[in-house]
């Protein structure tokens, strides 16, 4: 119990004596931690809204009105029986002219000037849910077709298909950047360590020379190496998940796009995160030991010379 | 205690440190390494601590062969053996009480048996009422006792001692003698390497010179003299004017 409340003082000393050196340590992890971590988010909440997107209608086709141009009454319903058996088709839901204005006036409330229309104008449509986002573009020329009932196509495939493109191109920069930033972290914290043992080589040496073994030597550093990598994940984890909180916050009033991300994402990737912090610091720590310890294995503690 | 059986230890570059030494140590005993500088006296005490390798011959110390002894066993070879440098080797950001009790610490000692243990050694070098102070504000007398405590507070079978009075006046030089002669009337097996002519000739232990890596004498109760040293007039004509 001594040896290990021994060996954190020490680490702590340390911490202490190179607050500068370990500031800098740990803004680096943060920094590199946060672009990761900031990454990371942004990728869940165009995943989040591509789903909401895949989820709800992907086709609308909005309808002439019945009883004029020629369509006749009860072609509506007529037209959405038929598109139900279409093979590509998952579901189609009648939206009569009511439930279009009903929904004008979710969309636009608060704008005063947007509202004052005709609710007749607003034409009845056809909601349609494919079985797959990819069938899009046959449905569409399907309902072209229907040139007596249908208006006009309309369809969020294409912004889904960008959205899903913009993901993945998303998902292999956010890994990249985090595999740079991660090893940015990792060889900052060497660098700190080196300058913490440079700092306190007479300590090390004399320790040599009172027979502490060479582990006994390691482990304040790696402390000190595994607390810079914590820290600094935590504050990262922390500055994302305000940042996010914030900006979902905002977000509430343009509700078309989601940026509520999970709280249950937050813990399994700020846990993981504090887990690379804590072993990106004890990595760090042993590269920047390894040299040094294994230089003052072969020439022990500084003895005067003068043979 | 300590064997050297034709130890030989050439550095990178040539220079020949030690050449065919044998020497044999018993417990208990209180052995100079006398010579001029550049003899070989550190070099020997640096083998002796497995800082070096050899580079031909075998070292026992207090049983072990030294010389083969795996790189992680070194620091129990060190836990064994006190040593004492010219340059004190404190640690300036501790107390007298922390320098010393740094030594138990490192091997994992409990605070209780720190604590006493510190007090008894502090006791014995005469500075217990400045335990709280530091290296800073000692003398360098009182310096080196606080090196000469942190090496013995482990109570080691052995101390090696390179030039323990080289920073020091004479009256404070025989008082760190009188204070190693205490430690090893406790059996514990000192060696000092010194050129100190007054310390080695007023103590009348063994004494063993060396003359460019090589053992030119070992006298069961010898004196300095002996010791071929240049004349300070001859080194004035051998060193090139600046």
């Amino acid at each position: 119990m001594s040896r290990v409340i021994f060996l954190l003082k020490e680490a702590m000393i340390s911490l202490r004596r190179n607050i500068l050196i370990v500031i800098g340590a740990i803004l680096a992890v943060f920094i590199s931690l946060s672009l990761a971590l900031g990454a990371l988010v942004v990728n869940e909440i165009l995943r989040l809204n591509t789903i909401a997107w895949q989820e709800g209608v992907h086709v609308i086709a909005f309808l002439n009105d019945e009883g004029e141009n020629g369509v006749p009454l009860g072609a509506h319903e007529q037209l959405r029986t038929e598109i139900e058996t279409w093979d590509e088709v998952e579901s189609a839901r009648y939206w009569d002219k009511q439930q279009a204005w009903q929904e004008y006036q979710e969309l636009f409330a608060g704008q005063e000037e947007l509202l004052d229309i005709n609710p007749d104008i607003l034409p009845a449509s056809i909601r349609i849910e494919l079985t797959d986002i990819d069938l899009h573009s046959n449905v569409r020329f399907r309902l072209e077709q229907q040139t007596v009932s249908v208006r006009q196509v309309a369809t969020a495939a294409e912004s889904i298909e960008q959205l899903q493109s913009l993901s993945s191109v998303l998902n292999v920069l956010g890994l990249g950047m985090a595999i740079v930033l991660g090893v940015a972290a990792v060889v900052l914290i060497a660098n700190t360590i080196r300058l913490a043992i440079y700092a306190r080589r007479d300590e090390v040496s004399i320790m040599k020379l009172v027979g502490a073994s060479n582990w006994f030597i390691r482990i304040p550093f790696l402390l000190e190496g595994m607390i810079e990598g914590l820290v600094g994940a935590a504050l990262a984890v922390f500055a994302v998940w305000l940042g996010t909180s914030n900006l979902a916050r905002a977000g509430e009033s343009f509700a078309l796009f989601r940026l509520d991300v999970s709280q249950a994402f937050f813990f399994r990737w700020g846990l993981l995160f504090l887990v690379f912090g804590a072993v990106a610091g004890i990595i760090g720590s042993m590269l920047g030991l390894s040299k040094y310890l294994r230089d003052a294995d072969g020439t022990g503690p500084d003895v005067p010379t003068g043979f | 205690m300590i064997r050297l059986d034709n130890v030989t230890k050439v550095y990178e570059g040539g220079t020949v440190a030690a050449n065919d030494v044998s020497l044999d140590i018993q417990k208990g005993e209180f052995v100079f390494l006398v010579g001029a500088s550049g003899s070989g006296k550190s070099t020997l005490i640096r083998l002796m601590l497995r800082d070096e390798p050899v580079t031909r011959g075998k070292i026992w110390v207090a049983g072990k062969d030294i010389t083969t002894l795996p790189r992680w066993k070194i620091p129990y070879l060190r836990r064994s053996v006190g040593t004492v440098f010219q340059d004190y080797k404190l640690l300036p950001n501790k107390t007298v009480r922390e320098n010393v009790a740094f030594a138990l610490e490192v091997l994992g000692r409990p605070q209780s048996v720190i604590g006493p243990q510190v007090d008894q050694v502090l006791e014995l070098v005469d500075l217990a009422d400045k335990a709280a102070r530091y290296p800073r504000q000692l003398s360098g007398g009182e310096q080196q006792r606080v090196s000469v405590a942190r090496s013995f507070v482990n109570r080691p079978p052995i101390m090696l001692c390179d030039e323990p009075t080289g920073n020091l006046d004479p009256r404070t030089s025989v008082g760190i003698m009188k204070l190693l002669d205490r430690i090893n009337r406790t059996g514990t097996t000192i060696v000092m390497a010194t050129h100190d002519h007054a310390i080695v000739d007023a103590m009348k232990r063994r004494v063993v010179a060396l003359e460019g890596g090589r053992m030119v004498r070992d006298d069961e109760t010898g004196g300095y003299e002996g010791v071929r040293e240049p004349e300070p007039e001859a080194l004035m004509e051998e060193v090139p004017d600046e």
